[in-house]
């Protein structure tokens, strides 16, 4: 190359291009600075796209022995699948451990975009009930930053990104910049008035990140149903084919995939940092690059390693660390809870063919509110994922021709499934495993998480609850699931490096940089104070836009 | 939403969460000792195409052609299980209107996957279809292929009518299986071989699947306001 991208000093160095890492390059090489975008895996084109494929062509029909062989990890993701498993990590070369009685899945990808590819796009705001629920329920600490501070960034991510959804006006999800919502079918306008009627509570089409009419130069969703296969028209968001692509397009940014990042490199005389080391995916060569401030996006487990990863004499536990908070309160919503039947009456046909509306309903947050008040078994609280549609009856009695009738005929089904908040506790943490290495050798993660009595308390809640309002709605055939599943199961995996005023008690100030080291940002989902119950991506995205615009205005100030 | 677009659910034996937790860590550690196939080549691309590291499906290879291959031979299946679960699965999903499981080549898709299955799986497949031979030697001294086309629907429709619920809808699959031997032995050989049906490309057609990527959007409940309270 003429230019050799190693030789240069960048003004910010960008670790990942997924939802975060995509809106920092492209706002800092927006705002005129010269940026090096660094991407683990390789990069990604709508030619491997498979959305529209039936499934009697891939050979094992989405079974396939090799996803089990190298992502025995990664299958637990639903949207793992033989279809795109290469997005996934190969679960032998990205190794991590966890204690035997404290199981974390962590589901990941490694490839331009990350999970932006794959991820289920619902968005929703948190609110000051989220941000200074420690001042409500006296359990650990509000956030340095309240829901003011954030919406004015909520709403540059939601013009951008395009999130269809409807406005409800209850304060425990607060209303965005929407597009038109997709429409409910019979069973979910059924669910929603009953919900409202018997129990006062909120049931919205889901907030997605998916466009229901042109948007930024986007064509709207075509209903093919599966967006984690990727989609041809870019109708859900992802960050290769929107941010990433802006802020290449800016001149201002040099992509480089195939680069895993290993640690920070500190200067000690400055007490800043002054770039990265990275091990070339193919060869296995280390190198560096070089940057006036790193900006740090490559999730929050991943994030936090490379922070591990990135000890001095003068920060022995981890960089930016002198906290030694750094790796605490790991965090993931809890899922288990939840409940599902059928509505006998209602009359709909399922079909193989589209329309497949790509998502569902999402009903809102009523325990703890300060409309219900205080809830006597738990704190915070969760919402309900869910959806009722007609769906074929493979389950259906009988053989021959009366079975293949009844199939098709199919049953109207219903169902809610929670995502509860999941506790920020000193003791769900990550540290750097002493023994183990990935096959780049960097040391690797040992992840050691728990759900506790709340969270399980609140899933039980959570599948009586769920039971109730079908059953209030006419659901017949009411089945409840009652379990917590193992962390990382929701993969809203957040926390390890909260942010905070106290340089004592958080390893981030509420600008998402490092209290140690004032040229480190960590934009991604690492910051988080307290996980709430809503979806966090869009969280995420805002908190990365205000990090790395305060960074840019610090960059004018000369401050950096 | 979770894998709406998978018209069968996974079932038994393709369970995504058969990995025990302790074989899982042990895999973990295993990974400190393998050695790593690396596929991947430009270190510095800028956006630039990259042709490996990809799916079969990704490179869009049809992966069905397997299955008509006129020298078709089974890699699992002796000739007598082949023939009996050709047998059998045109009983449950027999030509009507529309192809049965026979014409749609389900002991075929069966065959492949039970070929990469776990010994365990493979043999409960096998003591299922032994299962059915055995009863029908009982009632009929005659293994299942030489009956009749009634007394083969006799024999499994006494194992087809549920007397608990069904299980198939249950979102939670760690309810356990019928008691009844009977129905628990049809109840997977039923199970896979409607996956094997309606996955494949006949079974896609019976559910209305026409090829076409889109027909519009979505347009839900198009009723009154209150008609449904």
């Amino acid at each position: 190359m003429a230019n050799d991208p190693l030789q240069q000093i960048y003004d910010v160095i960008v670790v990942g291009s997924g939802a975060t890492g995509g809106w920092a390059a492209k706002r800092l090489s927006e705002a005129g600075l010269k940026v090096a975008l660094l991407e683990a895996g390789r990069t990604v084109t709508p030619r491997e796209f498979t959305e529209h494929m039936p499934v009697f062509q891939l050979k094992y029909r989405g079974r396939d022995p090799e996803i089990a062989k190298t992502r025995p990890i990664q299958q637990q993701c639903y949207a793992c699948m033989e279809y795109n498993y290469e997005w996934f990590v190969n679960d032998l070369e990205n190794p991590y451990s966890t204690p035997t009685d404290r199981p974390f899945t962590w589901q990941r990808l490694r490839v331009l975009g990350g999970r932006s590819l794959v991820w289920g796009r619902h968005s929703y705001r948190l609110s000051d009930v989220d941000f200074k629920a420690a001042s409500r329920d006296g359990f650990d600490v509000d956030w340095p930053i309240s829901y003011a501070d954030l919406a004015p960034y909520y709403d540059i991510v939601e013009r951008y990104v395009g999130i269809s959804g409807a406005a409800e006006k209850n304060p425990m999800l607060p209303d965005g910049q929407f597009l038109p919502p997709m429409k409910m079918s019979c069973g979910e306008v059924r669910l929603r008035d009953s919900m409202q009627k018997k129990f006062g509570r909120t049931l919205t089409m889901g907030r997605v990140a998916i466009l229901t009419q042109p948007h930024n130069g986007r064509a709207p969703c075509h209903y093919c149903g599966p967006c984690e296969r990727g989609c041809f028209t870019f109708s859900y968001f992802s960050s290769p084919f929107t941010t990433v692509k802006d802020a290449v397009k800016t001149g201002n940014c040099t992509l480089i995939t195939d680069a895993i990042v290993s640690h920070v490199d500190m200067d000690t005389a400055s007490n800043k940092a002054s770039g990265v080391t990275f091990v070339t995916r193919a060869t296995k060569e280390t190198k560096q690059v070089r940057g006036k401030a790193v900006v740090l996006c490559a999730q929050a487990l991943e994030s936090t390693r490379i922070l591990l990863n990135s000890s001095t004499r003068e920060y022995p536990k981890g960089l930016g660390n002198s906290s030694g908070m750094l790796g605490h309160h790991l965090m993931d919503h809890v899922v288990g809870g939840g409940a599902s039947g059928t509505f006998e009456d209602l009359q709909g046909k399922p079909s193989a063919s589209p329309p497949h509306r790509p998502t569902g309903i999402y009903a809102v947050r009523f325990r703890n509110t300060p409309a219900t008040g205080k809830y006597p078994h738990f704190i915070r609280g969760y919402g309900y994922q869910g959806s009722s549609m007609p769906s074929f009856d493979f389950g259906a009695p009988g053989i021959g021709a009366t079975y293949k009738r009844a199939v098709k005929q199919g049953t109207y089904d219903v169902s809610l499934g929670a995502f509860g908040e999941s506790l920020a506790r000193f003791d769900n943490f990550c540290e750097i495993d002493p023994y183990l290495k990935d096959a780049w050798g960097i040391p690797a993660l040992r992840i050691s998480m728990a759900h506790g009595a709340n969270e399980k308390a609140m899933m039980q809640d959570a599948a009586v609850s769920a039971a109730e309002m079908l059953e209030a709605a006419g659901a017949k055939n009411i089945r409840i699931t009652t379990g917590t599943e193992m962390p990382g199961m929701a993969i809203h995996e957040v926390g390890t490096a909260r942010m905070g005023t106290d340089p004592k008690k958080s390893v981030l100030n509420p600008f998402s940089q490092s209290h140690d080291v004032s040229n480190v940002v960590v934009a991604d989902g690492s910051c988080f104070v307290s996980s709430a119950c809503q979806n966090p991506t869009l969280t995420m995205m805002a908190l990365a836009v205000r990090a790395c615009d305060h960074l840019a205005e610090r960059f004018r100030r000369n401050e950096v | 939403m979770e894998g709406f677009d998978r018209v069968v659910p996974h079932q038994e034996g393709q369970s995504r969460s058969s990995t025990s937790l302790l074989n899982r860590r042990e895999l973990i550690r295993a990974a400190l000792f393998a050695s790593v196939a690396t596929v991947l080549g430009p270190t510095f691309s800028v956006a630039q195409a990259v042709s490996s590291g990809l799916t079969a499906a990704a490179r869009g290879e049809d992966g069905s052609a397997v299955l008509s291959d006129p020298n078709w031979k089974p890699a699992f299946l002796n000739e007598h299980q082949n023939a009996t679960l050709i047998m059998v699965s045109d009983v449950i999903i027999p030509a009507t209107e529309t192809p049965g499981a026979k014409a749609a080549l389900v002991n075929r898709y069966l065959d492949l996957l039970l070929s990469v299955q776990p010994a365990g799986f493979q043999q409960r497949f096998s003591g299922a279809l032994a299962f059915i031979d055995d009863e029908s030697q009982k009632e009929f001294k005659s293994d299942f292929v030489q009956l009749t086309p009634e007394n083969q629907v006799w024999l499994l429709n006494q194992w087809a009518f549920a007397r608990e619920n069904s299980r198939w809808t249950e979102r939670d699959d760690r309810h356990g299986e019928p008691g009844d031997p009977g129905q628990r032995n049809f109840q997977l050989l039923k199970t896979l071989i409607a996956t094997g049906y309606y996955e494949s490309e006949m079974g896609q057609k019976e559910l209305g699947w026409d090829g076409e990527m889109t027909h519009g959007p979505y347009l839900g409940c198009e009723h009154a306001t209150g008609t449904h309270t």
